[in-house]
């Protein structure tokens, strides 16, 4: 009796089983799955502030102009995109801009100058507090760095403006090219409001894909758009974003081929990922580079409000030391298994233009660096292994933060080597969060970190030497040299000046060696051969999707 | 109440509904009070704590006077003792504020995450005891020593497989192997063309490996509490009294041990819900379902003050929910705990 029962049991269990997997957890022909960490918070481009949500509303948003990496000058290029042609005055004074006429929002609402000079208001307007808030110094703008529309722009009809541009700017097209927001949806609504607006979920839009659904933390389902002019019939029909938080959980989806496209895959999954034919991988280099960060002032000083030498690092010769003390190849080949690239200074070798090639790292050479360390006057007087100056050990913390294997590893690296100096690190880890707050504070001597590098290059930010403009110069680097470099490179200059500038900008810093340049680490992307089209540059991975092509 | 009666003092009970009465308003009372100590310490601590969240706001990309704005609107700039005034007054109003990341009421945000969350929750418990139930039961009717022997060395075997290894066992085997469920989500990319019945199946289908993986350990610790339970009262004598008078085994399980048995196991069950609808962060990362436990991990990495508030005083109610609901199941199965429960 209990046999029969047992059976029945079976009998019910196993049909509704194969129902289940009648459900289709691999893509189907039409469809790209991408793969995503987390999820979005907006389809707004006023509040995009994650990589991922620059994406989609990349997709989902038209600019006015296009860009596109240039491998050979390795820089952007502009094409047309929601402005049909321009035309700059002769003294660069301001731009004409023509307006395509088959541009539509969602709704089916013709766009025109209202919803691009709507757009740069919204952006501009301290009270929405949008991503680029603050960011339009080469436009006409008052003391809140609201811009001043009746100044900048001139309307000449429905599809023709002209962009006015103060006689001090360095306009540029690139700052123009923001993602247009219809003006006829959320003209009405109060400015303050706009950041918890209904809208930034059920967007009006007009890229080449629509939101078509957004299932939280789950997917994200974005389907061509039919009424755009990026349109053709060969378009994928459907960009998926799968939100998967768990690493293994996205491999392993990616090997099964349920997933078509994800970045920043780690080297020791490679192999793996090489043995499936059918996927491709592609390192980019030269995005971001790890350095090991040395204030050149003293913490405890600074905190009083003094600007004084750090007692360690505030010899250009005793940081050049610890740069000769690390075996960077080491740390390359070892755990990023050769992909990766050494760096010299903070301009990446993408930049092709303005990069100095005759900057070559500081070499692996413990004999050099125990001389420029003694020429400092650091001895180990008392044979403890440990050098001394003025009575004081050259013994420090070197903070790095939890959570990253590479920068753990290479710690542990950076401590061994500069103990065969002389040198005595301690390692401490913090928590990505604290350890922001202490680099902005400027309270640590030493800290492994990493910066992600803009597009086109940009280096006032991180090397001025005004610490109240420059809040992201954490390792309070100053030279006077430096200094007239990045303002001649906010002025405007011709390229071939631009380029000789950034060029002599690389030569200080590498004889100055601000903190101790490390290499710049891969974004390892893995994408399933059936994508075809697919041009993954510096300027990013999902990009352009509407080139893409499904064999 | 008391009542002189001829120079002696007799005690009387209030009506029960006064007491239950009573009871209600204490535990009330003393939950309002938790939850109070609870926010309040809680604001103290992520205050105290380094970060900002106006971190993410500060690139070069991004201008200096944007993380200022921010600053000001969340009202990060003013004394420490008026945010808390204004916080307090908000929270007593039912407002929670606006999620810093969403840009959104931070009940509207939580109870997105929540109301998977109690779903999810809400199976993993059914399933935990009525597995853990029916396997004490069938290896009690058994007595056999062996099997009683097994079963309980696997629970603790199984009690002590981290969810992490557990779930990823799952997924190699199940999804990746034999490729019968799949790896990750809560539903398929075809789900919005499927019937309203192949939805739920659809769903269940994706939940069955999270389910599996968040409810082991819990069947595990269930099963010993159970069998202990029944074993415990299987030797008192009033049970051998019963099968001496001739009640026949299935009714003296039914009526007597399983009853006596589960006393004990409805706390232990109230606090395991508790837990569960706070969130299962490991098992929510591993099948990327969005729950509780995810959304406070990733509100407290980003700072997200209002909502870190609204995730842990949601987990705290619900806690303090669970066990007066256990309290009060516990109360149905012995009055005389009732007393208990009023002192």
């Amino acid at each position: 009796m209990n046999h029969i029962k047992s059976r029945i049991y079976l009998l019910l269990i196993f049909p509704l089983l194969f129902t289940f997997c009648d459900s289709k957890t691999t893509n189907q022909n039409n469809q790209v799955v991408i793969g995503i960490s987390a999820d979005v918070q907006t389809f707004n481009p006023l509040f995009t502030f994650s990589v991922d949500e620059g994406a989609i509303t990349e997709l989902l948003y038209l600019s006015l102009f296009d860009f596109r990496w240039n491998e050979q000058k390795g820089g952007i290029d502009e094409y047309p995109m929601l402005a049909k042609s321009w035309k700059w005055a002769d003294d660069s004074s301001s731009v004409l801009i023509i307006l395509r006429d088959d541009a539509y929002w969602t709704d089916g609402r013709q766009i025109n100058v209202d919803d691009v000079i709507f757009s740069f208001d919204a952006y501009s307007d301290p009270l929405v507090q949008s991503r680029l808030y603050g960011s339009f110094k080469n436009l006409f703008v008052d003391d809140e760095n609201h811009i001043e529309l009746k100044k900048t722009f001139k309307v000449i009809s429905s599809f023709e403006f002209e962009v006015n541009f103060p006689p001090y700017s360095v306009p540029n097209l690139y700052e123009l090219s923001l993602a247009i927001i219809p003006s006829h949806i959320l003209e009405d609504t109060e400015r303050e409001e706009l950041s918890n607006s209904e809208y930034n979920f059920k967007p009006v839009t007009s890229g080449s894909y629509y939101l078509k659904k957004w299932d939280k933390n789950q997917n994200i389902i974005l389907a061509a758009n039919k009424n755009s002019f990026l349109y053709d019939e060969e378009m994928i029909d459907e960009i998926i974003f799968k939100v998967v938080p768990d690493y293994t959980s996205k491999i392993l989806q990616v090997k099964k081929e349920e997933i078509d496209l994800l970045e920043l895959v780690k080297v020791e999954d490679i192999e793996e990922i090489r043995s499936n034919e059918n996927l491709n991988i592609v390192p980019v280099i030269g995005r971001e580079y790890d350095y090991v960060g040395l204030n050149n002032i003293d913490p405890e000083d600074y905190s009083k409000g003094e600007l004084t030498p750090n007692k360690f690092f505030g010899n250009k010769n005793v940081r050049k030391a610890i740069s000769h003390a690390i075996n960077k190849k080491e740390i390359l080949n070892e755990y990023l298994l050769g992909f990766g690239e050494l760096a010299a200074t903070p301009v990446s070798p993408i930049f092709r233009n303005v990069y100095n090639d005759d900057i070559i790292p500081y070499e692996f050479d413990i004999t050099k660096s125990k001389e420029l360390l003694a020429n400092d006057g650091w001895y180990d007087v008392d044979e403890d292994g440990i050098l001394e100056k003025g009575g004081e050990e050259f013994s420090f913390n070197l903070y790095y933060p939890a959570g990253n294997p590479l920068r753990e590893f290479a710690s542990m690296r950076v401590r061994n080597n500069l103990k065969a100096v002389g040198i005595d690190v301690r390692l401490e880890t913090l928590e990505l969060g604290t350890l922001i707050d202490y680099l902005f504070e400027k309270k640590m001597d030493a800290w492994m970190a990493g910066w992600y590098v803009p597009i086109p290059v940009e280096l006032k930010p991180y090397w001025y030497s005004d610490l109240d403009s420059t809040p992201l110069n954490f390792a309070s680097y100053g030279n006077n040299q430096v200094d007239s470099l990045l303002d001649l490179l906010q002025t405007k200059i011709s390229s071939e000046m631009k380029r000789e500038t950034v060029i002599a900008f690389q030569k200080i810093i590498n004889e100055d060696e601000p903190v101790a340049f490390l290499y710049w680490t891969p974004n390892i992307c893995v994408y399933n051969k059936r994508i075809d089209q697919i041009n993954i540059t510096p300027l990013g991975t999902v990009t352009h999707c509407w080139e893409w092509r499904l064999q | 109440m008391e009542i002189a009666i001829k120079n002696k003092t007799v005690k009387i009970s209030p009506p029960a509904t006064v007491q239950t009465g009573k009871v209600l308003l204490k535990r009330f009372f003393s939950s309002i009070l938790t939850l109070f100590l609870l926010v309040s310490l809680l604001f103290i601590l992520i205050r105290l704590s380094p970060g900002d969240p106006t971190q993410k706001f500060v690139s070069a990309q991004l201008s200096p006077e944007l993380s200022q704005k921010i600053a000001e609107k969340f009202l990060l700039n003013e004394p420490l003792l008026e945010q808390y005034y204004a916080f307090l007054s908000n929270v007593i109003k039912g407002d929670l504020g606006i999620s810093y990341n969403y840009k959104l009421p931070v009940l509207r945000v939580v109870w997105d995450y929540f109301s998977f969350t109690l779903v999810f929750a809400l199976l993993s418990i059914c399933l935990q005891l009525i597995f853990s139930f029916l396997l004490a039961i069938f290896v009690s009717q058994r007595k056999n020593k062996v099997l009683s022997w097994g079963i309980s060395n696997l629970a603790l075997f199984v009690y002590s497989i981290p969810a992490f290894v557990l779930g990823v066992l799952l997924i190699y085997l199940f999804s990746v192997t034999i490729d019968v469920f799949p790896i990750s989500g809560l539903n398929s990319l075809n789900y919005d063309s499927l019937s309203f019945g192949g939805k739920i199946l659809d769903q269940l289908w994706h939940l069955i490996l999270p389910l599996i993986t968040l409810s082991a350990a819990g069947t595990a610790m269930f099963y010993k509490y159970i069998k202990e339970g029944i074993d415990n009262v299987r030797n008192q004598t009033y049970i051998l009294n019963l099968k001496a008078s001739g009640l026949k085994e299935k009714v003296i399980l039914k009526k007597h041990v399983i009853p006596n048995a589960a006393s004990p196991l409805i706390s232990v069950a109230g606090i395991e819900l508790g837990v569960l609808l706070g969130g299962a962060l490991i098992t929510e990362v591993i099948f990327s379902l969005p729950g509780m436990g995810r959304l406070t991990v990733d509100s407290i990495l980003s700072r997200d003050y209002p909502l870190i508030i609204g995730c842990v005083l949601t987990a705290g109610v619900v806690m303090i929910l669970t066990n007066f609901l256990a309290d009060i199941i516990k109360i149905k199965f012995d009055k005389r705990l009732f007393k208990g429960l009023l002192n």
